[in-house]
């Protein structure tokens, strides 16, 4: 294993810091604009909340070009005492490093998972890199609950606009509960809380070559972490305000990558899920307020568009392994005005399931089985947006618990199918 | 008398008995390798189809879309079992072939070393069409899913273009292996080239589609239409 911590000037770092209590690490590419915002707060919350622990700042970047890992190493609070009572006792390292491995939010990971794990950290936190809504108070709820013994994983709970992280509500959070059991309604977040065992753990497996490596690190930390036992907890972080979307992620790949890492796991963790019934919730900390959410623009004819192009096209791939039902409503959904037009939890729920079980009898190429999935998601976004259009938070929560449910009621059709 | 029995009667009696008797060995052996054949090619094609169960080819031919093909062409039965009674009957053709050449006719043992020297180029021929036939339907499913989540219009275009261009390639290059049509292979260039100059068309107009929308859209004044979803 190409390990970061065998390097030559990180061997020389880690044995001038030694041991340390804390490490929050914050993955970046190309993140100049917004990581100095995320540095200081992590600095903030150290000082404020952890004043007499050892602490650790590790920025893993990708290669950035913009001068992302300069703006870490000068990101300083100028004026402490504008923010604390007490200065901070213990000093805070800070190290901005080039991760290895092949590109992607996964690498980036595996490097903070390394260095934790050479010195020998209590707790971990890691948080992105391109978020404008970070306080310092973030990290005491992402590390105080594994400090104090209580919890050995803490999934984010935030406030989010309607129609952000649809691919959290439409699949991953709803197909997660379903399978393990556990209500935790971030599960691919990207600000998490853990204990140097589970670090540890983590770099124990050998997932690095896969979509793991990608964007699937996020949902395969959750699920790993449900399925091998240990305590988790959420914790209300706030609102959840990113950086504008990075126009050059494409959204094919990346419902590739974090759909594939979890139906990879529904094959490690079979053992775990198909013992699970219904769920329960996880415990929340956390005082929960209201927050103002900056308003998300989307084009719903745009992506019915897509969505009827996907019908065009690729529906003899989709016949291969849905059932004739789906695909004549399919069709016929094609054929609505946009005003008309549904796609009904209940349908959608069983194309999930679906696709799961094609992956898992690998009906085909698993890239093109789950790429092909990517305009049936976009017409299910469509639906959900126009069905939500004019509701509340409230009312968007109860909409997706609906299908929560749903996922938890079918789950017997994919029993029943798996084999 | 007695002289013109042996000259015309005995002598080319004994002759023929003689060459008969040469002859006789050849031919039986050539019975017995003919037979050792039948034998030979049964045996391989039985432990073929136990070890085409065992790396389960079916399941392997029915992603790849090989049972689709067959089933089309009238084939009902498993790929694994054509190929294995195909490997079977070609052990049968070689140990005729071998048993044809024991006979040691002069033509025929020339028309059987011809034959032989053929072979590995018609090998070679089925190998690239299969192989051509594999990449063409990944390769055309691979854009098609592209495109489609690219939200290009054609893409059923796209998708049946590269498939069928290694299709045509694929048969010109083992058209090429049994040395027919020897200007294929330039033809073939000429049509991977043009491929190529098609692909960076696209991906360049991919690439590009941005900078030329937005570039549109505040000539024209209009509404933009990206959204600013975060999926995740």
């Amino acid at each position: 294993m190409n390990n970061v911590t065998k390097r030559e000037d990180i061997q020389k770092w880690i044995a001038h810091v030694k041991e340390a209590d804390i490490l929050v690490g914050i993955p970046s590419y190309n993140n100049a604009g917004t990581i100095g915002h995320v540095v200081r707060a992590v600095q903030a919350g150290l000082a404020k909340y952890f004043p007499d622990r050892k602490a650790v700042l590790v920025n893993s970047d990708g290669g950035s070009t913009d001068g992302t890992t300069e703006q870490v190493g000068e990101a300083v609070i100028e004026d402490f005492k504008s923010i604390l009572l007490h200065h901070r006792v213990k000093p805070l390292f800070k190290l901005a490093t080039p991760y290895h491995g092949i590109p992607g939010k996964g690498s980036a990971f595996r490097t903070i998972f390394e260095l934790a794990s050479a010195l020998n950290v209590k707790a971990c936190a890691v948080v992105d890199s391109d978020l404008r809504s970070i306080t310092p108070e973030w990290l005491e709820l992402l590390l105080k609950p594994v400090l104090t013994g209580e919890f050995d994983y803490v999934a984010p709970l935030y406030y989010r606009h309607k129609y952000d992280g649809t691919i959290t509500n439409s699949i991953i959070y709803p197909l997660t509960r379903a399978l393990y059991g556990k209500r935790v309604r971030q599960p691919i977040g990207g600000d998490f809380g853990f204990s140097g065992e589970i670090a540890r753990f983590y770099l124990s497996k050998d997932v690095w070559e896969s979509d793991v490596a990608r964007y699937g690190i996020d949902i395969w930390m959750t699920s790993t972490a449900i399925a091998n036992g240990y305590r988790v907890c959420q914790s209300f972080l706030g609102a959840k305000i990113h950086d504008a979307k990075d126009p050059g992620a494409d959204l094919s790949a990346m419902l590739f990558q974090v759909v594939g890492a979890t139906l990879d796991l529904m094959e490690e963790y079979a053992d775990v899920w198909r013992r699970v019934r219904g769920s329960e919730t996880v415990p929340s900390l956390g005082f929960r307020y209201a927050v103002g959410l900056e308003p998300v623009k989307v084009n719903v004819e745009r992506m019915i568009e897509r969505f009827n192009l996907g019908v065009d096209d690729l529906m003899d791939i989709w016949r291969e392994f849905l059932s004739r039902e789906v695909t004549d409503f399919l069709i016929e959904t094609r054929a609505l005005q946009a005003g008309e037009f549904r796609i009904p939890d209940e349908l959608w729920v069983e194309i999930v399931y679906g696709f799961a079980l094609a992956a898992h009898r690998r009906v085909m190429n698993k890239e093109h089985l789950l790429k092909s999935l990517t305009p049936l998601y976009i017409g299910r976004t469509a639906s959900f947006v126009l069905e939500t259009k004019e509701s509340g938070a409230e009312e968007v929560e109860e909409k997706i618990e609906r299908l929560c449910g749903v996922f938890e009621e079918k789950k017997k059709f994919l029993l029943d199918n798996w084999g | 008398m007695e002289e013109i029995y042996d000259r015309l009667i005995a002598g080319p009696l004994h002759r023929f008995s003689d060459r008969v008797m040469e002859f006789l060995p050849n031919l039986i052996s050539a019975a017995l390798i003919f037979f050792l054949g039948f034998v030979a090619g049964w045996l391989v094609k039985i432990v073929l189809q136990k070890f085409f169960a065992v790396i389960r080819l079916d399941r392997f031919s029915e992603r790849n879309g090989i049972t689709a093909v067959l089933l089309k062409s009238g084939l009902q039965e498993p790929f694994s079992r054509i190929l294995a009674r195909f490997a079977g009957g070609f052990v049968v053709f070689v140990f005729f072939l071998a048993a044809l050449n024991s006979l040691e006719f002069g033509i025929i043992q020339d028309l059987i070393e011809r034959l032989f020297r053929y072979l590995p180029n018609f090998l070679t021929a089925l190998a690239i069409l299969i192989l051509a036939y594999m990449l063409g339907n990944f390769l055309g499913r691979t854009a098609l899913i592209a495109a489609v989540n690219a939200g290009m219009r054609i893409s059923g275009l796209i998708g049946n273009a590269v498939k069928y261009l290694i299709y045509l390639l694929g048969i010109s290059m083992a058209l090429e292996q049994l040395g027919i049509g020897r200007d294929t292979v330039l033809v073939s260039f000429g049509i991977i080239f043009s491929g190529v100059v098609l692909a960076l068309a696209i991906a360049f107009g991919l690439g590009g589609k941005d900078v030329a929308r937005e570039f549109l859209e505040r000539r024209l004044g209009e509404k933009s239409r990206e959204d600013d979803i975060h999926h995740l």
